[in-house]
């Protein structure tokens, strides 16, 4: 069963498509996910890039709104009267239309003069404002990223500070630190130097508090991932570190909060904060892996004092990875098993026919010869089953033929025999007579008193007995079943013995008598007498067959049986050039006492008896005849081997 | 010289008296086995001329009697059925000679004077002068 071509083919099939997909398997599961990765970073560090311009266009915008509202007329008029109440409605609309935290102007001695806010006209010391006193140092227009203290937030506005105020949460991978809260806050700020015909008046400062803001990050989710979901998650994630703390964030903690107070990996910290250098790799963010691109973050100073992150859920590219492999292990599956179906279906219509066959042949075993073998294929087997069929019809052919030639040589032997015991039966009862006609015949010629005639018809009269005689005798071999007496010959000796016993009627008549005798002939186990006087009965009948000026060729050869299939032998040719028999008595030719011989000449029982002989030695005799242009005679006679090899070896 | 003839067809017999009383033999003829062995246990015979083929005890057994109670008399037999067979198991059995039927006269003769001369020389030592 399992070495059936149906098996094999399937197998085969499962084979290929095995080999196919599996390796569609290893290409689209490693190569195709490794080029997706690396796609993946190669966008993520392009995401970084845009986080960085929407986080430096934030600062930019700030600018921008300080330098327009430090040259508009009304702040210049009033900041030149000091009408703080006229500054502060107008820092308030600025700050309100730019949504700034804080904004305030510093007098040219550092002292704020006033802010937005709860407490616009602060009285005595007011807290270090860093970016203001370095434009005060500097005296020219500063933006940027700036470390803001807790006490300087409390002064612009308690609420700032309260927002600043960050409580530590611990992660998996955050270096672990003493302090639980932090309290400073970072900021994007600007601050312009006011100038008034070439004299410094002071400073304008402002700016956003990074601390719990959601609008950087959230914008740059929004634009740059578009907010891609991913399981109710956002996909894209962006944040703003304050050292390594997150404090504007849209990475949601387990809660479903955002994870502001987490802090980030110490590995990825000591790599971007400590080092410098932009980060691009995978790296566990909160509770998640990520595909990760990290910048430190440089203040108004040159420190690095944070980080801007962008990442995206690796679940995403897992995910596709996971789909190509699933969607690549069902095609797998899908080729296999349609390879089985192929298979079972190729190998079904290809095993059909050849089962067919196969019980076409076992019923021609059972001797059925015309066995159903189903429609012809178009494939290879169609030929098998064309000659399959050619093979059933030339068995049919040769059993016919074979059966015909059984019946006709049946019906010979029938005919020899009944007519051989005819003939026995005949013979006996003649022969007592004939020894009457004898006796008195001689007798009376004994006698010296008879006249000449009487003596002269007396002799006719024993003459004739003498050919009845004869012919009686000639019945008599004809119904004895002799025993053969056999022994290896050279056939072609024996044709050369025969063929000088009628050289010389040949010569008489003027007949040329030729024989080609055939190479390597094997030895023949044969009666040599009784073969000897077949041959001679041949020869003499085409002898007499043929006119003067004629020929006769006898020849030899090694021979297979036409009768006898794969049976070697030899076969021997007598061809006159004759006048040749009819078809009529071609028929009758072997039949006892048929002849075409004048009365006397035969007794037509030669051919007759040389069938018996030839056929009694397994053998067989056929003629070939044309009216007119001549016959051929041909004994075949069986070789039997290993006798002959035996005889060989022995008399070795 | 006396010649017992056994043969059921009267043409033979005929014929054998014909040539063998030409030839001055004394010639007794019997159709049937069973009158040849009565005729052999009253009279003498030199010879036996016997058919082989012959209704009810056929030659082969008329042939066994004689050689068992008369085993000196001569036998030759004579068939119109002359097969090798046949004259090999007719010889085996002891007769002399074997003539094939038809014959000549002189075939006839032939070999009855050969037999004849046979036995009177295997005889003439031990018994004298015979005949």
């Amino acid at each position: 069963m399992f070495y059936s071509t149906r098996s094999k083919l399937i197998l085969s099939f499962l084979g290929i498509s095995f080999l196919v997909c599996g390796v569609a398997l290893l290409v689209g599961g490693q190569l195709l996910y490794k080029t997706v990765l690396n796609e993946a970073y190669t966008r993520i560090s392009l995401d970084l890039n845009a986080a960085r311009e929407i986080y430096l266009s934030r600062i930019k915008g700030i600018k921008i709104a300080l330098n327009i509202t430090s040259v508009g007329p009304i702040f210049k008029t009033a900041l030149e009267k000091h009408d703080v109440q006229t500054l502060v409605n107008r820092l308030n609309v600025v700050a309100q239309q730019t949504e700034l935290d804080f904004m305030g102007v510093v007098s040219k001695d550092g002292k704020t003069l006033c802010r937005i806010g709860p407490n616009s006209f602060p009285k005595g010391n007011t807290p270090e404002n860093p970016i203001a006193n370095l434009v005060i140092q500097k005296q020219v227009a500063v933006s940027g990223t700036v470390i803001l203290s807790n006490a300087f937030l409390f002064a612009e506005n308690p609420e700032l500070a309260e927002r600043a105020r960050i409580k530590l949460l611990p992660t998996k991978m955050a270096t672990p630190r003493p302090e639980i809260e932090e309290l400073s806050g970072m900021a994007l700020a600007a601050a312009v130097p006011i100038f008034d015909a070439g004299t410094f008046h002071g400073v304008l400062y402002g700016g956003v508090l990074l601390n719990r803001s959601q609008e950087i990050v959230d914008r740059v989710r929004d634009t740059v991932f578009q907010h891609e979901i991913y399981k109710g998650q956002s996909i894209g994630t962006a944040t703003i570190f304050f050292k390594d703390i997150r404090i504007s964030t849209n990475v949601l903690a387990p809660d479903g909060s955002r994870a502001i107070g987490t802090v980030g990996s110490e590995e990825v910290t000591k790599y971007v904060l400590t080092d410098g250098k932009k980060w691009t790799d995978r790296a566990f963010v909160v509770n998640d892996w990520y595909i990760t691109a990290y910048e430190p973050i440089e203040d108004i100073f040159g420190q690095r004092v944070g980080m801007l992150y962008t990442g995206v859920l690796e679940a995403k590219y897992a995910d596709v990875r996971w789909k190509a492999l699933s969607l690549f292990i069902l095609i797998t599956v899908a080729g296999m098993v349609f390879a089985i179906g192929l298979g079972y279906i190729i190998a079904n219509k290809m095993s059909r026919p050849v089962q067919q066959l196969i019980e076409a042949s076992h019923q021609v075993s059972q001797g059925n010869l015309s066995p159903e073998i189903g429609p012809i294929s178009k494939s290879e087997i169609g030929v098998l089953q064309k000659t399959f069929k050619e093979m059933l019809t030339s068995i049919q052919e040769r059993d016919e033929r074979l059966k015909k030639e059984s019946e006709i040589k049946l019906l010979q032997s029938e005919k020899q025999a009944s007519i051989g015991k005819l003939a026995g039966g005949v013979a006996h009862e003649i022969n007592n007579p004939l020894t009457g006609i004898f006796t008195f015949t001689h007798m009376l010629l004994r006698r010296n008193d008879i006249p000449e005639e009487v003596r002269s018809d007396l002799e006719t009269i024993a003459q004739e007995t003498e050919r009845v005689r004869k012919i009686v005798k000639g019945l008599l071999d004809f119904s004895r079943q002799t025993e053969l007496d056999r022994e290896p010959t050279d056939v072609n000796r024996l044709v050369r013995q025969t063929m000088t016993l009628v050289e010389n009627q040949a010569l008489i008549k003027g007949v040329n008598l030729t024989f080609e005798s055939g190479d390597g002939l094997p030895l023949v186990t044969l009666d040599r007498n009784q073969m000897q006087s077949v041959l001679l009965n041949i020869i003499i009948n085409a002898l007499d067959a043929t006119d003067p000026g004629g020929s006769i060729t006898v020849s030899t050869n090694v021979g297979i049986s036409t009768s006898h299939p794969g049976q070697n032998g030899v076969e021997i040719l007598c061809t006159d050039t004759g006048c040749g028999i009819s078809p009529e008595n071609l028929n009758k030719l072997f039949d006892p006492f048929f002849t075409t011989k004048e009365v006397g000449q035969g007794t037509g029982l030669g051919l007759s008896v040389s069938y018996g002989i030839v056929e009694r030695h397994g053998g067989t005799i056929w003629v070939q005849s044309k009216v007119g242009k001549g016959s051929t005679f041909k004994v075949w006679l069986p070789t039997e081997e290993k006798r002959t090899e035996n005889e060989i070896i022995s008399r070795g | 010289m006396k010649l017992l003839v056994v043969d059921d067809d009267a043409i033979v017999i005929k014929s054998c008296r014909r040539i063998l009383e030409a030839e001055g033999f004394e010639v007794t003829t019997v159709p049937s086995a069973d009158e040849a062995l009565e005729k052999v246990k009253y009279y003498e015979f030199d010879l036996l001329l016997m058919d082989v083929k012959m209704p009810k005890h056929d030659g082969i057994f008329l042939m066994r009697e004689i050689k068992k109670n008369w085993p000196d008399i001569p036998i030759i037999v004579m068939s119109g059925y002359p097969t090798p067979e046949t004259i090999a198991d007719v010889l085996k059995l002891g007769a002399t000679q074997f003539i094939p039927k038809p014959f000549r006269p002189d075939e006839l003769i032939k070999v009855v004077r050969q037999v004849l001369q046979k036995t009177l020389k295997k005889d003439s030592f031990p018994t004298g002068a015979g005949g």
